[in-house]
């Protein structure tokens, strides 16, 4: 009975979800668990280096972001995934002169001892 | 909690509030038109005016009592814990879920269409108000305004919504994690255990994989083989293992730590704590086998219909 549910892409959304979007939430998720982990790590336990580590970038380090609103844990997860898309397409681009030839394709240089 | 006024926290949960109450959106305008539709046509506009203002009126009285009762010790625990079945079942494919609108039959009086369409509002906005009240954290403010932007979109823009998520579903996929994410909120901010919590900092980051790992198992197992679909239940079962053993330990003041053992009963403990769930994942692998195979070892016997 739900309104979305008029919508049989969106009654289905884990499958007809396009990889961007997905790649978004999942990088939203992984914002939200590591601030639930910047919360249950305890400050005061922690050594100075320790906390130094912890907190390395200031406003951006794991103790800040238990402080994070939703909005702010939205747009870094967005940051996240548009950056994990630019490693993608790097990656894809260094990778490729790496990929070696079919064996049977004309740029094969055969090499005969 | 007392949240300023447009502040980023502020925004935060009214966004999170305006997106559950999109996602979890029960569908008036449809119940609404299929409970008038054999009435007059002057008593048809009356229904659809009444009928609309009646499900708004139940909503916001009802989200006020579910923020009321969410201040009551072991409620917000418990509402946390509905959260993350609800965000399960938001996100579990639901291929036949336009038949089931075809149900409501249609009124024949008008007190009979009126109280079809409370009744059926209230039933339908019980999971809405419970989650726009957890992710209010208390605030009157945030659910009048959540509650006055929504409902305007659901009741006259629904054809508007039906398109975003049809256009995005990862919506749905947002209005999930949120669901989640307010359940987690919720669980911490139990005042039965933040004293609980307040010891054992660590267990909260637990707590949050456990619930983030059941609300999006429809999600993520829909990308795993059948092969490793298991680990979908044995992984949340192995969390709530060691957090049972770190509950047990405080309130039948057991060591559990083997560095700080001292009896072989303590180490006993240790050795079962972290060895013992290997039996039990294997009876239950095994099992799993068992019922797959069934259906396969009675197929030959089944009756051919030709």
């Amino acid at each position: 009975m739900l309104l979305i549910h008029r919508s049989r892409r969106a009654a289905n959304a884990v499958r007809t979800v396009s990889p961007g979007g997905e790649l978004f939430v999942a990088s939203v998720v992984l914002c939200m668990i590591m601030a639930a982990f910047g919360d249950a790590v305890d400050p005061m336990l922690l050594g100075e280096t320790e906390f130094a580590l912890f907190d390395l970038g200031g406003e951006t380090g794991v103790l800040a972001m238990r402080h994070w609103s939703l909005l702010e844990l939205l747009l870094a997860g967005g940051f996240v995934a548009v950056g994990i898309c630019a490693l993608r397409i790097a990656v894809s681009f260094l990778a490729k002169p790496l990929r070696p030839a079919p064996g049977r394709a004309i740029e094969k240089v055969p090499i005969q001892l | 909690m007392d949240l300023e006024f447009f502040s980023a926290a502020f925004l935060s949960a009214l966004f999170a509030i305006v997106l559950i109450d999109l996602v979890l959106a029960g569908d008036n305008a449809l119940i609404i038109g299929l409970v008038a539709r054999n009435l007059p046509k002057d008593r048809q506009r009356k229904v659809i005016f009444w009928g609309t203002f009646g499900a708004i009126a139940t909503r916001a009285v009802m989200a006020i009592v579910v923020v009321w009762i969410l201040n009551l010790p072991g409620f917000m625990l418990a509402g946390g814990i509905a959260l993350v079945w609800i965000a399960r079942k938001l996100l579990t494919p639901e291929p036949d879920a336009a038949a089931a609108h075809a149900a409501k039959a249609p009124a024949v009086s008008f007190a009979a269409a009126l109280r079809t369409i409370v009744v059926a509002d209230a039933v339908m906005g019980v999971d809405n108000v419970l989650a726009i009240g957890g992710a209010a954290s208390g605030s009157m403010l945030l659910i009048v305004l959540g509650l006055a932007i929504s409902v305007p979109i659901i009741v006259w823009g629904s054809h508007l919504v039906i398109k975003l998520v049809d256009r995005f579903p990862s919506v749905i996929l947002l209005g999930g994690a949120v669901l989640a994410w307010t359940g987690y909120s919720m669980v911490v901010r139990e005042p039965l255990l933040a004293g609980w919590f307040a010891g054992h900092a660590a267990t909260k980051l637990v707590v949050a994989v456990l619930i983030f790992s059941i609300s999006l198992a429809p999600w993520y197992t829909a990308r795993m083989s059948e092969a490793i679909k298991p680990l979908a239940v044995l992984l949340p079962a192995l969390l709530v293992w060691m957090l049972a053993f770190e509950v047990a330990a405080d309130a039948w003041a057991m060591q559990i730590d083997y560095l700080l053992a001292t009896t072989t009963g303590e180490y006993l403990i240790d050795g079962l704590r972290w060895l013992g769930w290997v039996p039990l994942a294997a009876a239950y692998l095994w099992l799993r086998e068992q019922i797959a195979a069934r259906p396969r070892a009675t197929r030959p016997h089944a009756p051919v219909h030709r």
